[in-house]
């Protein structure tokens, strides 16, 4: 380690070794030098009139733009509104997909009853079902859930069938030869077994909640982050725009933080 | 053993997986209760099929299995296993794990549990990795952990699948030395599938040597006549266990070879 540290200091080149670890300050310094020199190549294009104001702001006037809004009341309710309306779809997704992936793995005959069509249903593209979902539910909450649900659940039930699959036949084995009845093996062997993998699963669908949302919300709606964007868009306030756009990727990055880490926390058996 | 019906009996077990056999030939076999029994072969030979079929974890395609003269079903309590890999939970700590071989027995109560899972801790030698989950401990650890659970919930008959096939040689020859121990004053009857030879002559009471699939019987040794009932380390180092260890492997060598040259 210190060879390899003393080594990369002395020659830059070796910081380029296929596949070969680098050091963690080395690590440290490009993620900063790389979004550095983003901003400033950002900056510049501006600074240097490649690109009017109008379409890219600079990043200053963006960050300035994003902390006026999260003062004045113009973004964090519909921040919340946006949240809300992922959780809740993601929270009722979850609840359905979770037995219903396990029962599809668990009796064969309920997967193939199933997954023909769970299949076909997950290849569509939620916004070629707005017009349906509108039909349906109108313009209200209830329409957005439903897309969201609909742009997660067939996706999730299909990954949780796949992380049950997943879990070695040994385990329930020792399980029937312990006296377990087969479906007696679900809450003690299938569920702490599938876990980790169906928490995993759980985080990656919350993503994609998150494409749906901004998707229902341009589409219908009178708040939520997707409405801000588009708003913004209508009057070319393009540091609007972009302010909207960085709080779903923060938001989107604390979360998997957060999942992660409890993930670490409940896992540490692992 | 004339008159009294054995303890174990399979009887013209054949079993296909589809059109491929796995055991063809009818095949019978008497084992007392009580006795160390191994099977013994090369990869592939059927014998841990035969075994699953005690266990009811595979089905005979034909004839049936008897514990006790009646036919063995549906995996239950009474025939315990123990694998290779994935034997131990990794969710559960030491202790959890060895409870866990209690979990579908109605007939203790919790503190009688408690118990049986402390004396059967202590008996693998595992009372100071009590807390630990499986993953902080070696995999000689996690075969123990396995054999306590399943001794735990005190099945008639103990099955197991090449258990200590993934240790390196000196911890194998430990834990062989613990398991006949513990066998011996347990009297569990119990099945040991392996591909080793060595192993097969320290723990064995009998070994059933098969030939490569579809499963037949080359020889049924008795193992206790040849070179007693005591096993230590000594026992390793002497000349009957030499000559029967070398036997073996040149029937199972010779077979090959005869096999080849058909």
């Amino acid at each position: 380690m210190t060879a390899s540290a003393s080594s990369s200091r002395k020659y830059p080149g070796s910081l380029f070794r296929f596949r070969v670890p680098i050091p963690q300050s080395a690590t440290l310094l490009a993620a900063l030098i790389g979004a550095a020199a983003f901003l400033g190549g950002w900056q510049l294009l501006v600074s240097l009139h490649v690109v009017a104001p109008a379409f890219l702001p600079t990043p200053l006037k963006v960050a300035q733009t994003f902390i006026r809004m999260c003062t004045d009341g113009s973004m964090l309710p519909n921040t919340v509104v946006s949240v809300r309306r992922v959780w809740l779809a993601f929270i009722l997704s979850a609840l359905l997909a979770v037995p219903l992936g396990i029962l599809m793995s668990g009796y064969r005959i309920i997967g193939a009853t199933l997954e023909p069509m769970i299949d076909f249903i997950r290849y569509l593209p939620v916004p070629a079902l707005v017009p349906l979902a509108i039909i349906w539910f109108g313009v209200g909450e209830t329409t957005k859930i439903f897309l969201l649900w609909l742009g997660t659940f067939f996706q999730l039930v299909l990954m949780i069938a796949a992380d049950m699959k997943r879990i070695p036949n040994e385990y329930f084995e020792t399980a029937y030869t312990l006296g377990a009845r087969p479906r007696e093996t679900l809450l003690p062997v299938a569920l702490p077994a599938m876990l980790p993998q169906l928490m995993d699963s759980m985080r990656i669908s919350l993503g994609w909640c998150w494409t749906y949302v901004i998707i229902a919300e341009i589409v219908a709606s009178d708040s939520g982050l997707g409405f801000v964007i588009w708003t913004a868009r209508r009057f070319m306030k393009t540091d609007q725009v972009m302010a909207g756009v960085i709080m779903i990727g923060l938001i989107g990055l604390v979360t998997d933080q957060c999942l992660r880490l409890l993930h670490r926390k409940l896992f540490r058996y692992q | 053993m004339e008159q009294i019906s054995p303890y174990l009996q399979f009887r013209n077990v054949t079993k296909f997986f589809g059109d491929v056999p796995v055991v063809q030939e009818p095949f019978n076999l008497s084992i007392p209760s009580g006795h160390f029994t191994v099977f013994l072969g090369p990869s592939g030979c059927g014998k841990t099929t035969l075994m699953r079929m005690i266990g009811g974890l595979d089905t005979p395609t034909s004839g049936e299995i008897l514990l006790q003269g009646t036919p063995v079903g549906e995996p239950d309590i009474r025939r315990g296993m123990v694998f290779q890999s994935y034997s131990s939970f990794p969710w559960l700590t030491v202790r959890k794990n060895i409870e866990f071989g209690m979990r579908f027995r109605r007939d203790l109560s919790a503190s009688q549990k408690k118990d049986r899972a402390e004396h059967f801790l202590k008996l693998v030698g595992l009372g100071d990795f009590a807390k630990s989950f499986p993953s902080r401990i070696s995999g000689g650890m996690r075969q123990r952990v396995a054999i306590a659970r399943t001794l735990a919930a005190d099945p008639d008959v103990l099955l197991m699948d090449e258990p200590f096939g993934a240790l390196d040689a000196n911890l194998r020859e430990d834990l062989q030395f613990e398991l006949r121990k513990i066998q011996k004053s347990s009297g569990k009857t119990t099945i040991f599938v392996t591909h080793d030879v060595e192993e097969a002559v320290f723990l064995a009471d009998r070994i059933i040597v098969f030939g490569p699939r579809p499963a037949h019987v080359i020889a049924d040794i008795d193992v206790t006549s040849l070179i007693g009932a005591e096993r230590n380390e000594t026992v390793r180092d002497s000349e009957q266990f030499f000559h029967l260890r070398t036997e073996i492997l040149h029937l199972l060598r010779g077979r090959q070879v005869r096999e080849i040259a058909a």
